[in-house]
């Protein structure tokens, strides 16, 4: 059985995507090997302020404990010290999320030296998000690119002793990245070509790579299988679909 | 389950132009069910003006795939309508009886809609040739000039309804392409390209039946069992899965 570590819960405005309960969530990522997964409320990708959407997001998964709640927070905002103290009070988190390119801040921004240092002294892993969707098929009037590789590049550089999970690289934009930077690994989601995974652990230790389905965006079906018919030894299956998550989240 | 991938390029950017790599792959399709390939050729490695030598270099390595794995692989001819119509005629004619091409293959040469479409037509018409052009909504992409969008490739199976056409790569075709193709029977539309976004592939079933939509991959640029996983993690019944991984491209290559 599988971890999936990218996955969201909560409406998408862009296209008609099943908005299912959490005992649904549960339910479908079972029927897809999945027995448990880090859970994103999708609605804090364009609120505001991403609290209402966390808060939702504690209580949908209360009961669920296949559904670990991953809260978004936004570092730009003057009062992320106060949420992120609400959402550890809220529930027994062990990551918070940015989704920087929709949150209109660069990787660059000053706040991050302190929202780590914060996070950090938390125990909890961040996640970046890159990416969530193909630019090309975007809402017309969004003009949200996913993060230059390059800008991701320089925020590995600037905090060197903090090993980040990456959400939403594409293979090229993995392969660049583990060239020059041991601090991150990424999900698998938007990588994607012939024996994907073959080649990609040719250029990045297995032990850096975690199955993501970006569901409900994605096909989780054909996530998976990305990952289920690998022809790869099954001790790397076995890393890249649950031990990589569980020892890099604490689960 | 017995598949056919109706959107291949074996050969990319130089890549798998030889007998193991063709091989390779030949044995890499049949693990995931695949029985057959259409190869559509290395459409782009000499850019999106390929010269009529260019064209007969790609539709060679093409026939060279058929000649290693003739039960395997099934050739469309791949065109650069701005040649004109006599080069068009001319590689289709010779494509067509020396390599026994099934289709033509058009890429982002020109549009769609362009004057330069008719002699393409008219010779898929008098060699009984399906033809697949790419396709991708110019809403976020702005290159109309010479790249289809969905509207511009219904355009053409409207304008030719006695040639079977199929508008290729359904996700970047997305919901405003599959309504497009709508009241036009002889327009099919594949699933290949993209990533495997949620219920599109439902989409174009509930709007067009899953009679006008063949499976594809668009492999290597694709991964097969992300793209065979999608038809199988849509909603659909045994026979709609049926018809969408072989029984349409069977009927439609007279297989």
């Amino acid at each position: 059985m599988f971890i999936d570590a990218h996955v969201a819960l909560g409406p998408w405005p862009f296209a008609p995507l099943p908005e299912r309960t959490a005992p649904q969530l549960v339910s479908h990522l079972k029927s897809n090997g999945i027995n448990r997964a880090l859970v994103s409320p999708l609605g804090a990708v364009f609120l505001p302020e991403p609290m209402p959407a966390n808060r939702a997001l504690f209580a949908a998964v209360r009961r669920t404990p296949a559904l670990i709640p991953v809260p978004v927070l936004n570092p730009a905002l003057a009062t992320w010290r106060e949420q992120l103290v609400a959402c550890l009070a809220a529930a027994p988190i062990r990551a918070v999320k940015i989704i920087p390119a929709y949150h209109n801040y660069s990787l660059r921004l000053p706040a991050l030296t302190p929202f780590i240092a914060a996070i950090t002294a938390a125990g909890l892993r961040l996640i970046v998000v890159t990416r969530l969707e193909d630019e090309r098929h975007r809402y017309h009037a969004l003009r949200i690119k996913g993060l230059p590789v390059a800008q991701v590049a320089a925020f590995l550089s600037r905090f060197p002793a903090t090993h980040v999970v990456c959400s939403g690289l594409n293979r090229p934009e993995i392969e660049t990245l583990a060239a020059t930077h041991e601090n991150f690994s990424a999900d698998i989601a938007f990588a994607e070509w012939l024996n994907t995974l073959a080649l990609l652990t040719q250029k990045i230790s297995a032990r850096r790579l975690l199955l993501g389905t970006n569901t409900p965006l994605f096909d989780t079906r054909a996530q998976v299988d990305k990952l289920r018919l690998a022809r790869l030894p099954a001790k790397t299956l076995a890393l890249i679909g649950s031990a990589n998550a569980a020892r890099l989240f604490g689960l | 389950m017995r598949i056919i991938d109706a959107h291949t390029h074996p050969v990319f950017m130089h890549d798998g132009a030889t007998p193991a790599a063709a091989r390779r792959l030949v044995a890499h399709g049949r693990a995931h069910g695949i029985v057959k390939m259409v190869a559509l050729g290395d459409v782009l490695v000499h850019g999106r003006l390929p010269s009529a030598a260019q064209c007969r270099r790609i539709n060679d390595e093409t026939a060279q795939l058929k000649r290693w794995h003739p039960d395997y692989f099934i050739g469309f001819c791949c065109l650069n309508p701005t040649l004109g119509a006599q080069a068009v005629e001319r590689e289709v004619e010779r494509c067509v009886t020396q390599h026994g091409f099934r289709g033509i293959k058009l890429e982002i040469s020109n549009n769609a809609r362009d004057a330069c479409m008719g002699a393409v037509m008219a010779a898929a018409r008098r060699w009984q040739l399906i033809v697949l052009q790419h396709t991708w909504s110019q809403t976020n992409i702005h290159q109309r000039r010479f790249h289809s969008d969905p509207a511009d490739t219904a355009g053409l199976a409207r304008r030719h309804p006695d040639v079977t056409v199929i508008m290729a790569h359904l996700t970047g075709c997305g919901y405003r392409g599959v309504l497009e193709a709508k009241g036009l029977p002889n327009l099919f539309v594949d699933t290949s390209g993209a990533y495997p976004e949620a219920e599109i592939l439902d989409f174009a079933v509930q709007e067009l039946g899953a009679e006008r939509i063949l499976y594809g991959s668009d492999l290597p640029i694709r991964e097969t069992s992300v793209t065979v996983g999608r038809v199988l993690g849509a909603r659909l019944t045994p026979a709609q899965r049926r018809l969408i991984l072989h029984d349409n491209a069977a009927k439609l290559f007279r297989l």
